[in-house]
């Protein structure tokens, strides 16, 4: 009996020994995360070129944002706005915004400005002819403050005209201060 | 590789541990043979009722005999009999009454234990009947068994465990279900697969047990923390799920076991073969197995995308068992393939706040028709056992046990993808592995003491690998208990003290950043009354104190959790929490009236639970509410009644209560997610036997659950309501409303050729009433399931 329970003994821890060696410590899902978005302005008419940036190395939870600045913007000026996701948790930084153009069908940008006079429009399109929003021209009308609610949304097979903000599920949203000088 | 190596580390550990453990069982076992200068006495109960089949009178006059001992009783005009001092062991019970067919039965008796028979007038043989003793003890254990248990075949552990009074669900959707007992869940119950603890990722509230309740023929549950033979953590209690014994008749016999459910088109169908042989009657086996496969859940108005399920699962036993020995080996394997409803896996705040202010989900996903189809967001598990179980009889003082047992626990979550593109792999992936051993000595009367000594200890190991909630991490787990019982005359005492370490250690991320290793020990006991006051009315009281060290989950992890849309950060300074318990209760049961009151007070300090930190975590998805794990003191009390009557040998009626307070002591303010009361009223009508046709009944179910009005006054939350204004609340809807549910059953058991099948025809949810209930996390997000017609047949066979 005592070489039975000397075996069963053995045998268990053995076979725990074997199987939890097995595990691969496979790293994170790089390409999921977005960690930065840089929205790029370059002041119609001139070359003139402006950045605001947000950035949250470690995705959601953990750290708090590292960076998040306000959008300056000059009264009465037009601006082309691009828009640049970026994976800066991996090393070379991946390009996002790529992704999200290569399934354009699935995705849109929303623009919401709140308590300033900014207008977006101009927004370049989709396969489809739907509104996308990586491209999109910034008007700021009168001086002030306020804030502007960038959103992606992720909408796979059901993007549709005139799609509401409400419609698929958010990828990004962010409330950028704005101040127009 | 590095991880490796250290493999190689524990099992020296498990060399070592396993010599210094050989010393003890020695020792234990010269103790117990140095013990010479008393007459070990054989002192177990065999009690029961007798009734006729036909007519379910109670059967006066009626003869019980033991063939081995050649006790007989008979039965007194309550068709009550008893037999006292009858030593472990297997028995032929023969029972006969005039007039009535002599029922053959064989039990096997390791304690004390009572049941029913019923005798039939048709001339017919029935099956052999094996039971298991329950314990009398001053301990609250309900079982579901027999007709109750047949009655949820098909359903999850967790769901089916529902049916006993005090135990409610935590819910995730239609498909995850996770016993509450008393308010308490997760880490604070311990959940039994065939006699050994399960160890799979419990923390989660999404969790669900990876068991298949198939392999049970009784589940029962030991509610607050008064048991303390299976872990100090089980403050909540204990659910059991006990395969019956193996065959000990030769030949070859099983079950098939099938069901369909209308809402979700769900088939299962599940079977048992098992033999004992007769050229070596000391060998047993048992091969068994279930598929499960279900679609999209409906509501009544609208089927919730992408609930499908499916699972398979198959256990193989072998036993081999002599008069002063036996050993019995265990494989199980559960695999489960979940579907998350896709309405649930939302982005942000907003889409939250959303989907509650339009009360119902959004257009494109409730014009989702059915599907078996899973798609992500989904869950694959699988759980692994090994169990080996070996008792020998120490002499006539007892009996010796040794459980060894592995776990091996996958867990795969699969979110939405982010681009078509991205790849198919999962976004969580945890495994854990455990390897357990317990030496047990089971005595028996000594000094008018009868009682368990044992050991018991673990050790584990846990890795993830891509998204980060919590660390890798080992740990060592040991115990120490005994627990003995002492009764005379109408009085039963039992007390028991149980002492635990656990050492947490090799915490660490797979970016290599390390934390803080954890130790804990502590000490658990329990005591108590239990009082026959007459035959048919039993009281007892239990005083217990337990603790609970704080699981890696409370102390490390931080991340987002998708389906609750929150942040939750752990807190590495927690202390074990502590649990004082009081349980008091009555069982009265008469010729009619049947009644069982337990009711319960709990201290628990340092609580630990989930508390909403200001201002929220701002991400790229916007803000989220933070929530960290804190302690608090706490208390928990409440009672769940039962009271039923029979109004005539046909007629039942039996109503359920179950009321609970849970408060936290220091805010004065209650607890959040508790279960709301319940109330709970049953009819039913049983039928005359037939020729063909036995056991007919008739079963309406009427279940009022009030909304959960004890939820914290104010919180950190901030939401927005349809018109605009902002609030701070505890939580981002308020409490459903209370609903009543309406069920019937009708149940039969059908002759056909010399089988007897057992059918049933069950409609949960009758109206098709919409509804949400407090304790499942989707109430954010869609309705529970509407009607639900489910059809079970079982078929025994044997050759």
């Amino acid at each position: 009996m005592k070489s039975a329970f000397k075996w069963l003994f053995l045998s268990s821890a053995f076979i725990l020994a074997l199987t939890s060696c097995k595990k691969d410590k496979v790293p994170v899902n790089e390409e999921e995360l977005i960690t930065t978005v840089k929205l790029n302005f370059t002041e119609v008419g001139t070359s003139t070129v402006t950045t605001a940036t947000f950035r949250d190395i470690d995705g959601e939870g953990g750290n708090p944002p590292s960076l998040f600045e306000t959008v300056n913007l000059l009264a009465g000026r037009s601006y082309q706005v691009r828009i640049e996701l970026l994976n800066e948790s991996v090393s070379p930084a991946e390009n996002i915004t790529d992704e999200v153009v290569a399934e354009a069908n699935d995705h849109q940008f929303y623009f919401q400005p709140s308590g300033v006079a900014v207008a977006v429009t101009n927004l370049d399109t989709d396969g489809n002819g739907f509104p996308l929003g990586v491209n999109s021209v910034w008007t700021a009308a009168a001086a002030g403050t306020g804030t502007l609610r960038l959103t992606l949304k992720h909408k796979p097979g059901i993007k549709a005209n005139n799609d509401p903000v409400t419609v698929g599920d958010t990828d990004i949203e962010l409330d950028w201060d704005v101040q127009v000088n | 590789m590095q991880h490796c190596s250290k493999k190689y580390h524990a099992v020296v550990i498990f060399a070592s541990m396993y010599q210094i453990l050989r010393r003890i069982i020695l020792i234990i076992l010269l103790v117990a043979g140095a013990d010479l200068g008393l007459k070990a006495q054989c002192t177990l109960r065999f009690s029961g009722q007798v009734r006729d089949a036909d007519t379910r009178e109670w059967l006066h006059a009626a003869v019980v005999r033991i063939n081995e001992l050649g006790i007989t009783r008979v039965t007194d005009s309550l068709g009550r009999f008893s037999m006292e001092g009858l030593c472990p062991g297997h028995y032929d019970v023969v029972i006969s009454h005039v007039g009535c067919e002599t029922l053959y039965t064989h039990i096997h008796i390791s304690a004390d234990f009572s049941k029913e028979y019923s005798l039939p007038h048709a001339s017919m043989q029935l099956g052999t009947v094996t039971v298991v003793g329950t314990l009398q003890s001053s301990m609250n254990r309900e079982d579901l068994k027999g007709r109750e248990l047949e009655s949820v075949r098909g359903l999850s552990l967790g769901e089916s465990l529902a049916r006993i009074n005090g135990v409610t669900t935590l819910q995730t959707g239609t498909n995850i279900y996770k016993p509450v007992i008393h308010g308490l869940h997760s880490n604070r119950v311990i959940i039994l697969n065939n006699g050994i603890r399960q160890e799979g990722q419990q923390w989660g509230n999404e969790h669900a047990p990876e068991i298949d309740p198939y392999i049970a023929n009784r589940v029962s549950v030991i509610k607050g923390a008064s048991s303390l033979r299976y872990g100090s953590d089980a403050i909540g209690g204990v659910v059991l799920v006990e395969p019956k014994l193996l065959r000990a008749i030769p030949g070859t016999g099983g079950e098939i076991n099938l069901a369909g459910f209308s809402n979700n088109r769900m088939g299962v169908l599940s079977g048992i073969m098992e033999g004992n042989l007769k050229k070596t009657p000391a060998f047993s086996w048992r091969a068994q197995g279930t598929v499960r496969r279900g679609g999209n859940a409906k509501t009544p108005g609208y089927w919730l995308e992408n609930s499908g399920l499916s699972e398979y699962n198959f256990s193989l036993t072998a036993g081999w068992r002599k008069a002063n020995w036996g050993t019995e080996l265990y494989f199980s394997q559960f695999n489960t393939e979940l579907g998350i409803f896709s309405g649930s896996h939302i982005g942000n705040v907003t889409d939250l706040m959303q989907v509650i202010n339009a009360g119902t989900p959004p257009d494109y996903i409730r014009s989702a028709g059915f599907s078996y189809q899973i798609d992500r967001p989904r869950q694959e598990v699988q759980h692994n056992l090994i169990r080996s179980k070996t008792f020998f009889q120490t002499g006539n003082k007892g009996r010796f046990n040794i459980l060894a047992s592995w776990q091996y626990n996958n867990r795969l979550e699969y979110d939405k993808k982010r681009f078509q593109s991205s790849d198919e792999s999962p976004q969580l992936d945890l495994s854990i592995g455990t390897a357990a051993l317990d030496l047990v000595w089971d005595h028996n009367l000594i000094r008018g003491f009868r009682g368990t000594i044992g050991l018991s200890g673990a050790y584990q190991d846990n890795a993830y690998s891509r998204r980060l909630f919590i660390p890798n991490y080992r740990m060592q787990t040991g115990a120490i208990f005994w627990m003995e019982k002492w009764e005379k005359g109408k009085w039963l005492l039992d007390a028991g003290i149980r002492y635990d370490w656990r050492n947490m250690y090799d915490i660490n991320n797979n970016d290599g950043k390390g934390y803080p290793k954890q130790q804990y020990q502590s000490a658990s006991g329990q005591f108590g009354i239990y009082y026959n006051l007459k035959p048919g009315m039993q009281w007892y009281a239990n005083l217990s104190t337990a603790w609970r060290a704080p699981h890696v989950n409370e102390l490390y992890s931080d991340g987002l959790h998708h389906g609750a849309a929150r942040i939750e950060k752990g807190d590495s300074s927690l202390v074990p929490e502590r649990s004082n318990s009081l349980q008091l209760g009555m069982q009265w049961e008469t010729g009619r009236w049947n009644i069982s009151v337990n009711a319960y007070q709990k201290r628990i300090d340092d609580f630990i639970y989930l508390e909403p930190v200001f201002p929220p975590q701002l991400s790229i998805r916007g803000a989220f509410p933070a929530f960290r794990f804190t302690q608090n003191n706490a208390w928990l009390t409440g009672f769940d009644a039962s009271v039923s009557y029979a109004w005539t040998h046909h007629i039942v009626s039996q109503t359920r209560v179950s009321v609970l307070r849970a408060r936290n002591r220091e805010t004065k303010d209650w607890l959040i997610q508790m279960p709301a009361d319940r109330i709970e009223q049953e009819l039913q009508y049983e039928f005359n036997n037939g020729k063909k046709i036995r056991e007919s009944y008739l079963k309406a179910r009427l279940q009022y659950v009030f909304r959960q009005s004890r939820v914290p006054a104010t919180g950190q939350i901030e939401i927005i309501r349809p018109d605009g204004t902002k609030e701070l609340a505890a939580d981002y809807m308020p409490a459903p409303d209370a609903y009543t549910l309406l069920g019937i059953e009708a149940g039969a058991q059908v002759l056909v050729g010399k089988r007897l099948f057992s059918v049933s025809l069950s409609v949960s949810n009758l109206l098709d009433q919409e509804y949400r209930d407090y304790m499942n996390s989707f109430r954010y997000y869609a309705d529970e399931m509407g009607r639900n017609i489910a059809f079970r047949i079982k078929i025994p066979f044997n050759f």
